[in-house]
């Protein structure tokens, strides 16, 4: 694996990434313990272990294994070349809430995947990345017109490195939401390039990274607005604790001719140590005229009159600081619409939070 | 049950609190009337606990217990209920969910069981209605978008649920119309006046205590007690204004 080339730090889009583990977690042997991981939703699941589709522990449902049609010049992505799995819905058809369960053992697995929803289709994904070692991950999608997918990704490993890239194409009314944890003690890097090309397509990408530790968090995400009408949210919260860093770098692009775009970023940083990091860039880049683009970026420490106010009536401080870092966080996982996958999410962020 | 002796308290170097001196006995009801910037939100911030406050001299004790020594949740947890002069809105906090926390994390501290949810919920219910709030109201984030006499009110809600020894209630009356003056008066007796409680009101007004007749007023001025006397030492102030009577 000694050529294992990875984006140099010295890269705008990489000056936040922490790779340094990757090359040595690239060599080295997944140990195959695999700790059994339920599926949680009830539903059609696929259980990969350090990347390999595992069908004893799966029910696939509608989704195909095998070899993907998906591929990416991204640094990291472009290992992704291994077989995968395909969600291909025909018009108009809906899938239930699939769950795709993620195990590392150690080592590095590279999946690439691959969501085409044809025009008025409907799916919901949750994935949900546990153990440890490096999960690389590709994901592309396609939306046709019309069409709706609501993602959710829990990023809960408990050492190691999990890189996420998602390449989007967003056709005519369509909808992706996108809601990402991280809550575990790895880091990660969620990395995603949103186009629109349809008219009044709907993009949203967010969630909340709890880093804690010496652990670092990223998210990198670019939405591109290619046709008239498109509205994008980009909506993350930013936590870190202890010496742990977490980053946001957020970016519109508003095509010429993109006119009537109305594009909104909320990036929000708590620090909860002064030795933490929080790094948060929203950029803009417009070449149409007629368009609305809010953007908010703020960082700050937990309220210290709140903490009173929680104090005096009796809650112990390290309480108090969890309530409302809940509260920092919840509005970015409220945008979860499936209430057992919301609930599930936050159950994280709240262990997260109390596992101090 | 309070004894407070000498007590000196800076703010940012200032002194404020300078040699306070104030005994509170079981069953009593105790105002603290004086000019603005007399000490007087300083006074219950200190026994609160409140970073930034600090006491340079004196001590105070809660029924025997240094006060001064314990983290602002063990003295909540000891007894003690700071009514806030502004209430804090905390946003995505709901009030039953803090205030259930609150209310077993002093259970704990004292060694009693935790309340069930569904217990929980009954004394909330009861205590919100004793103060004509809405259950909706509670389940809220805590003070977001409540007007100020809903702020106050919903201390009291809180003062009821966590059922304290002692309260010290900073300005309570301010912000309310006569209504709701009379409900929190109402509340203040129904929850305090009671023989093993005691409450130190802070106010700047008489009218509050129209409602909750106070078995001592005291008159705080230059971050002492200058003068002490019974219920009609408020009327009197109401009359004649603090400039004399601090002179």
């Amino acid at each position: 694996m000694s050529a294992l080339a990875l984006p140099s730090p010295r890269e705008e889009a990489w000056r936040w990434s922490a790779l340094a583990a990757l090359p040595a977690l690239a060599e080295a042997t997944p140990r195959a313990d695999a700790l059994p991981v339920a599926p949680a939703f009830g539903g059609p699941h696929l259980t990969f272990i350090d990347g390999v589709y595992r069908p004893e522990r799966s029910n696939p449902g509608p989704v195909a294994v095998g070899a993907v049609d998906a591929a990416s010049a991204h640094p990291l992505a472009r290992l992704a070349t291994a077989p995968g799995w395909t969600l291909a819905l025909g018009d108009d058809h809906a899938a239930g809430l699939v769950e795709i369960i993620h195990v590392s053992t150690g080592g590095a697995n590279h999946v690439p995947a691959r969501i085409a929803l044809a025009a008025g289709a409907q799916a919901r994904i949750v994935e949900t990345f546990v153990g440890d070692g490096w999960a690389n991950r590709l994901t592309a999608i396609a939306l046709g017109k019309g069409a709706r997918l609501m993602r959710a990704l829990r990023l809960t490993q408990a050492s190691g490195f999990t890189s996420l890239r998602d390449e989007a194409e967003i056709g005519e009314g369509a909808s992706l939401v996108t809601v990402a944890l991280g809550a575990g003690g790895a880091g990660s890097r969620i990395d995603a390039a949103l186009t629109l090309t349809g008219t009044a397509a709907y993009a949203e990408m967010g969630g909340a990274l709890l880093a804690r530790g010496e652990q670092r968090h990223e998210a990198a995400v670019v939405v591109r607005h290619e046709a008239e009408k498109g509205v994008s949210r980009q909506i993350w919260r930013a936590v870190a604790d202890d010496t742990a860093s977490a980053s946001l770098a957020a970016r519109v692009e508003v095509a010429e001719g993109a006119q009537k775009t109305d594009g909104e970023q909320s990036l929000r940083g708590l620090l909860l140590k002064r030795a933490a990091t929080v790094n948060l860039k929203p950029e803009l880049e417009i070449f149409a005229d007629d368009v609305k683009c809010a953007h908010g970026a703020t960082v700050g420490e937990l309220d210290a009159q709140a903490l009173f106010y929680l104090a005096s009536r009796g809650v112990p401080p390290a309480a108090a600081r969890a309530l409302l870092t809940h509260a920092f966080v919840a509005d970015a996982l409220d945008r979860i619409g499936e209430e057992a996958v919301r609930d599930a999410f936050i159950a994280d962020a709240d262990a997260w939070l109390e596992a101090h | 049950m309070l004894k407070i002796n000498n007590l000196h308290a800076t703010v940012a170097d200032k002194p404020i609190l300078k040699g306070l001196t104030l005994t509170l006995n079981p069953g009593e009801i105790h105002a603290v009337m004086g000019p603005n910037g007399a000490g007087k939100s300083t006074l219950s911030y200190v026994l609160g606990g409140r970073p930034g406050y600090e006491v340079t001299d004196g001590t105070a004790t809660l029924d025997g217990q240094d006060l001064l020594a314990l983290a602002p949740h063990e003295r909540a947890a000891l007894g003690l209920f700071l009514g806030f002069q502004y209430p804090v809105e905390i946003p995505g906090v709901s009030n039953v969910q803090f205030l259930r926390e609150a209310l077993n994390a002093q259970r704990k501290a004292r060694g009693e069981a935790a309340l069930s949810a569904g217990d929980f919920l009954r004394v909330a219910r009861t205590q919100a209605g004793a103060m004509g709030v809405d259950m909706d109201m509670l389940k809220r984030p805590v003070n977001v978008g409540f007007s100020g006499g809903e702020k106050k009110r919903n201390e009291m809600v809180q003062m009821g649920i966590i059922d304290p020894k002692l309260a010290i209630l900073d300005e309570t009356d301010s912000g309310l119309d006569i209504d709701a003056l009379r409900v929190v008066g109402d509340g203040i007796n129904r929850i305090m006046r009671k023989p093993d409680k005691a409450v130190l009101l802070i106010t700047h007004y008489q009218r509050l205590l129209d409602y909750v007749k106070p078995d001592f007023v005291h008159v705080l001025a230059d971050g002492r007690i200058v003068r002490s006397g019974g219920a009609e030492l408020a009327l009197e102030l109401e009359r004649e204004g603090y400039g004399a009577l601090a002179a």
